[in-house]
């Protein structure tokens, strides 16, 4: 085995580790942040600062038992949580995370850091998204139970719904990034405008910044999060898709929320805000900006959760088809204007 | 090459099964299965742009309609009775309208295979997402610009066909 097909197969379970390690961070982040915004403390009892409350609650649902109800779907109730978690580290794959690096010379060629390198990388994410329906969808279907069945029909509504922002919004920064591979999304993003300015897509005003904006709301859509969570409105439907799971199916659900959110966070890095180029840092060190870019991205999703109310479903249905996907449309057309006059 | 031939036997029984289940669901389910071993033999032809844009469109956004309308609509498992209301051609033999239909599909699929050249495109062509998009604007634009026409017409006449008149 060579240096670089050993990194290569480090590279990749060092990926997994960390995704599913984010998830644990997240649940930490998501309660503090919580507690922060409420002024309230938060975990505090499970280690120092309550820092081990994920182990904790791993361990709680680890020893809960698992339920299924009579009348489900034996085999898609099974399927359902792990099609939800699949999608999710799966679409990590082709995300990139930094420059190359030879691991301090260890490596002759340079190794990327990131697990595939798909020429088509951007599309990847978006196909594996849209795969990650069928999870909440044949969860909430193979229950058997209404509310189940209602969440799992308001998912898919809704996901088909954002999809098209969601796509309208990468295809903008396609055209601005004139390729579908994300490493060179990034490259072109290196340097400055007017000495100061970094060349990032999101400081293209106006059009990458809305895109931005666009790429940002169809994302909390795309994960179900607050406010656009109808999937698992708890007031109207208990717990949603995911009410008849319990123990580590339900902990699939939960992990595959977060990352989701990682990777969302780490594809909008990639595409907008300049991914590992920044300035001080040298680019070896790139990814230490990357990871920051990424942490505040999931700041900011935590943060409009415990901001904002949720929706009336019909609103949200209103707000993606009447002014999401139209603003997108006519961002797109601007980009390719803006594009095409100036020779970008 | 076992590649090729594990995704196309999946691809051919997925899709056999899709026929062959009572519960439309896992039609459903079969068919995305069978669509996903069709992109990995795009993979394979080393295409994969039309891969990828077979999991977005087909996989990804036709099937999770297909989904929600058979779990809107909760349709029970098929009768396989005959059913009246049917047209007096099909009523009594679907099975025979179905083999002639498939007869007439085979005949089309040999006619095409034989009138196709290989050659057509080189592999570079084919892969690049630019030239296909070249050759989409410029020598296809016409069978382009109609399909889109043809889709536009689908979605009137759905939204005619949906709309209740105001009383």
């Amino acid at each position: 085995m060579t240096p670089l097909l050993i990194g290569q197969i480090v590279l990749t379970l060092f990926v997994f580790v960390m995704l599913l390690n984010s998830a644990a961070v997240m649940v930490y982040v998501e309660r503090k942040v919580a507690a922060l915004l409420q002024q309230r403390l938060g975990p505090w009892r499970v280690g120092p600062r309550g820092l081990l409350q994920p182990l904790a609650d791993i361990v709680k649902l680890m020893f809960k038992e698992e339920l299924r109800p009579r009348a489900a779907d034996a085999f898609l109730f099974a399927l359902a949580p792990m099609i939800a978690a699949t999608c999710a580290f799966a679409a990590f794959a082709v995300v990139p995370f930094g420059a190359e690096t030879t691991l301090f010379g260890w490596i002759p060629e340079g190794l990327r850091l990131q697990v595939a390198d798909v020429n088509v990388a951007i599309l990847v994410v978006f196909a594996i998204g849209s795969m990650s329906v069928y999870g909440i969808v044949l969860a909430g279907w193979s229950s058997n139970s209404k509310y189940s069945l209602l969440g799992g029909l308001r998912s898919s509504a809704q996901m088909i719904s954002y999809e098209l922002s969601y796509g309208l919004a990468l295809a903008t920064v396609l055209l601005l990034g004139n390729s579908l591979s994300l490493t060179e999304i990034v490259n072109r993003q290196a340097g400055t405008w007017l000495g100061f300015i970094p060349r990032w897509n999101i400081f293209f005003v106006p059009v990458g910044f809305i895109a931005f904006l666009i790429y940002m709301t169809a994302g909390i859509a795309e994960t179900n999060r607050a406010p656009f969570d109808f999937p698992e409105a708890e007031q109207e439907l208990v717990a949603g898709y995911h009410t008849e799971y319990s123990s580590m199916t339900f902990a699939m659900f939960f992990m595959a929320e977060y990352i989701n959110m990682v990777t969302v966070s780490a594809v909008a890095t990639d595409l907008f805000l300049g991914g590992w180029h920044g300035p001080l840092l040298p680019e070896s060190l790139g990814w230490i900006w990357f990871l920051l870019k990424v942490a505040a991205l999931l700041f900011f999703y935590v943060w409009m959760r415990w901001t904002l109310p949720r929706y009336r479903y019909d609103q949200l249905m209103r707000f993606g088809w009447k002014f999401l996907l139209p603003v997108a449309v006519v961002n797109l057309l601007a980009t390719a204007a803006v594009v095409l006059y100036f020779g970008l | 090459m076992a590649s090729f031939y594990l995704l196309g036997t999946i691809a051919v029984v997925a899709s056999l099964l899709v026929i062959a289940q009572r519960n439309p669901i896992y039609s459903v389910l079969l068919l995305i299965a069978s669509f996903g071993a069709l992109s990995g033999l795009y993979v394979l032809l080393e295409a994969p742009f039309a891969a990828v844009i077979q999991i977005i469109v087909y996989a990804g956004a036709i099937m999770v309609l297909f989904l929600f309308v058979v779990m809107l609509l909760n349709a029970p498992h098929e009768e396989t009775e005959h059913d009246l209301r049917l047209h007096p051609l099909v009523r009594h033999g679907p099975m025979g309208f179905g083999v002639v239909l498939a007869l007439i599909l085979v005949v089309e699929l040999a006619l095409a295979l034989a009138g196709s050249r290989p050659d057509r495109f080189g592999s570079a062509a084919a892969t690049s997402v630019r030239s296909i998009g070249r050759a989409l604007f410029t020598d296809y634009a016409f069978p382009f610009e109609a399909t889109s026409v043809l889709i536009l017409v689908a979605m009137v006449g759905a939204v005619v066909l949906a709309r209740r008149e105001p009383r």
